[in-house]
């Protein structure tokens, strides 16, 4: 009797190789990592390879082009560009990474507090959010820098951090109130699970990778945000040296044709900021595990 | 037909955004009181500096700088009330006129690059899901990636530096060339370059969306039914995913106008084109106080009726993002 039917209108579709050799670095951004490192460590340890001081004002060498004795050349007041690449980065990426962990400290506290508050509470909170998001953040920085002084690393940290936190947040609260709302948590509620348990065993595990990819994304923002204010001139000043104050002087550059002075400092930016960007992506959740019917 | 809940809803809307800008007032005033800096140094010029004391109260009487900021704030409220914003201290002119003048450079700028990058976003994506995984895609995924990586002050610079320094083709500031402020083809000459730089910073990001967005949306059962059918991939692409696609993408672009706009404003400022991006910038570094409350508002209103908007279209498409789920039944039912 089973000889009778044949299977019609099925569709062959191969199934994806899972064991091809190196199949297991696809789609794991291993150069992005790579080169994110080189760069840590190079800042990092920089004081061991690097011979010039980076503030030292050569005025008898201002501006000079590339050549071997000053391999990227040398900014109109005369400094080193390449010590200045790697102790600007320091700060840049230290910048990038402290006022991360500032953004996401608040909005992983008040995303949680809106996402598992009452529904007036919450209202309340993203309505105050939201008025908050449509503050030009220029004025919110110049205020906040003018309040805690004179432009230093932490203080732009810190401002930095204070301004980037709501769109995170927000996303929170959505993650938190989707994932309350779901049978699992109910069902593991009517287990007799207590709150830590299922905030540990349940929500953290479902909700950490779109927290990561949002914590990555904000250091990219952090780092441009750095950058942006230095280079309109009300972040850290010319003194301190960062990739973005370093592309303040990109006016005098310009009228001089240094074109040394804006590239390669803008190059190190944008190669973290693509590294970062392809870590960040690979992170977040795949769409594209499944066959496309098309 | 509008029932007397819409009206309710409509209400409740526009009271919530006269509310903001009230809260948002307040708060740009108190700050930019509040941040140190002379705001006679921006009426007076140089002057400023070398004034006697006598001649700063008097000055700061005249410009009614000298009472506590509640009494300043409610008669900024008064005359605010009856259309009179107060003058720019820097252009000594009606706040309004000054932004008059300017706003039209800043809507043609941001406005046809928010054309732009709505439909080049639409098209990129779309390609990118008709090539899935092929070369194109890939070569597309990986420039894209860059050009949104790039901040837009340091692409104006290589802009600049490329085409209006070494090559020498376009300009690299303003908005017009001195005596030719009616000549078409001037303007359109010195719209290159920000154009181009307010477009290609923002244009892989909603690409991106709209093609991660379609390729969710072929892997559902109904594209299995439809291509059984007998429907080619171009008529199902087009005549059923990107359907369902495009409500996600309205209200996507509604939020997304205050971005392009942020954009724009950090474009001018490097470019130097005479828009409200300028403005703002100079006002809030110089305490022109008048001038940086209506740009304040006016970028606040325009924020948040922009999520007010994107907020409303995706509640047309998924009534269960409604915040009151009461209302959510009543909303389902009637449909």
């Amino acid at each position: 009797m089973r000889d009778g039917f044949r299977v019609v209108g099925i569709r062959q579709t191969t199934e994806p190789p899972v064991s091809v050799s190196g199949s297991r670095r696809q789609g794991k951004p291993v150069v992005s990592v790579l080169v994110l490192l080189l760069l840590a460590v190079g800042c990092l340890t920089c004081d061991v390879f690097v011979q010039r001081n980076p503030s030292y004002l050569d005025l008898a060498h201002s501006c000079v082009a590339p050549n071997r004795e000053f391999v990227f050349g040398t900014d109109t007041m005369g400094r080193d560009i390449f010590s200045m690449i790697w102790y600007g980065g320091r700060i840049s990426l230290g910048i990038g990474l402290v006022s991360t962990f500032i953004a996401t400290a608040m909005a992983v506290v008040l995303g949680a507090v809106s996402g598992c508050a009452s529904r007036r509470m919450d209202g309340v909170i993203m309505r105050a959010v939201d008025i908050l998001l449509s503050v030009p953040s220029l004025l919110v920085v110049i205020l906040l820098q003018a309040v805690l002084g004179k432009a230093g690393v932490l203080s732009m940290s810190l401002v930095i951090g204070m301004t980037g936190w709501m769109s995170m947040s927000k996303v929170i609260r959505t993650e938190v109130r989707q994932i309350k709302n779901s049978g699992y948590v109910t069902a593991s509620r009517c287990m007799g699970g207590g709150f830590f348990h299922i905030l540990w065993h349940h929500l953290a595990p479902d909700f950490l990778s779109s927290v990561m990819f949002m914590v990555i994304m904000s250091v990219r923002t952090a780092i441009v945000s750095e950058s942006t204010l230095s280079f309109m001139g009300i972040g850290l000043p010319v003194e301190i040296i960062s990739w973005g104050s370093m592309l303040s002087l990109a006016e005098q550059a310009l009228a001089g044709r240094a074109w040394w002075m804006i590239l390669i400092p803008g190059i190190f930016l944008v190669t973290t900021l693509v590294c970062l960007t392809n870590l960040g992506n690979c992170l977040r959740r795949r769409v594209t595990a499944r066959h496309s019917n098309l | 037909m509008i029932s007397k809940r819409h009206l309710e809803v409509l209400m409740h809307k526009i009271l919530f955004l006269f509310g903001s800008v009230f809260v948002l007032s307040v708060l740009v005033f108190y700050v930019s009181r509040l941040a140190p800096g002379d705001p006679l140094v921006s009426y007076y010029g140089e002057r400023a500096e070398k004034m006697s004391p006598e001649e700063r109260e008097w000055a700061e009487n005249k410009l009614g700088l000298n009472d506590s900021i509640h009494v300043q704030y409610i008669r900024w409220l008064q005359n605010a009330f009856q259309g009179d914003f107060g003058i720019s201290y820097k252009y000594k002119m009606d706040v309004t006129e000054v932004i008059g003048g300017r706003i039209g450079n800043t809507l043609i700028l941001g406005g046809i690059g928010f054309v732009l990058i709505f439909v080049l976003a639409l098209a990129l994506g779309i390609l990118c899901a008709w090539q899935e995984d092929k070369l194109a895609d890939r070569v597309i995924c990986r420039i894209g990636t860059i050009t949104s990586c790039i901040p837009e002050f340091w692409l104006s610079l290589a802009g600049i530096l490329i085409f209006a320094t070494a090559l020498r083709w376009l300009p690299s500031s303003g908005a017009y060339s001195i005596g030719k402020e009616n000549s078409l083809a001037d303007r359109v000459w010195h719209l290159i370059l920000p154009l181009s730089v307010v477009v290609l910073s923002h244009l892989w990001y909603y690409a991106y969306m709209i093609r991660n967005r379609l390729l969710e949306e072929v892997r559902a059962e109904y594209v299995l039914l439809a291509r059984m059918k007998g429907l080619c991939r171009r008529q199902v692409l087009f005549g059923h995913c990107l359907r369902n696609a495009m409500p996600a993408y309205f209200s996507l672009m509604a939020l997304s106008v205050p971005h392009v706009l942020g954009g724009t404003y950090i474009v001018e400022t490097v470019f130097s084109y005479p828009g409200i991006g300028t403005l703002t910038y100079e006002s809030a570094r110089y305490q022109d106080y008048n001038l940086l409350m209506l740009l304040s508002l006016l970028t606040g209103m325009i924020v948040i009726s922009c999520n007010m908007l994107a907020q409303a279209v995706s509640e047309r498409i998924d009534p269960r993002l409604r915040m009151d789920d009461r209302r959510n039944y009543e909303e389902v039912d009637r449909i």
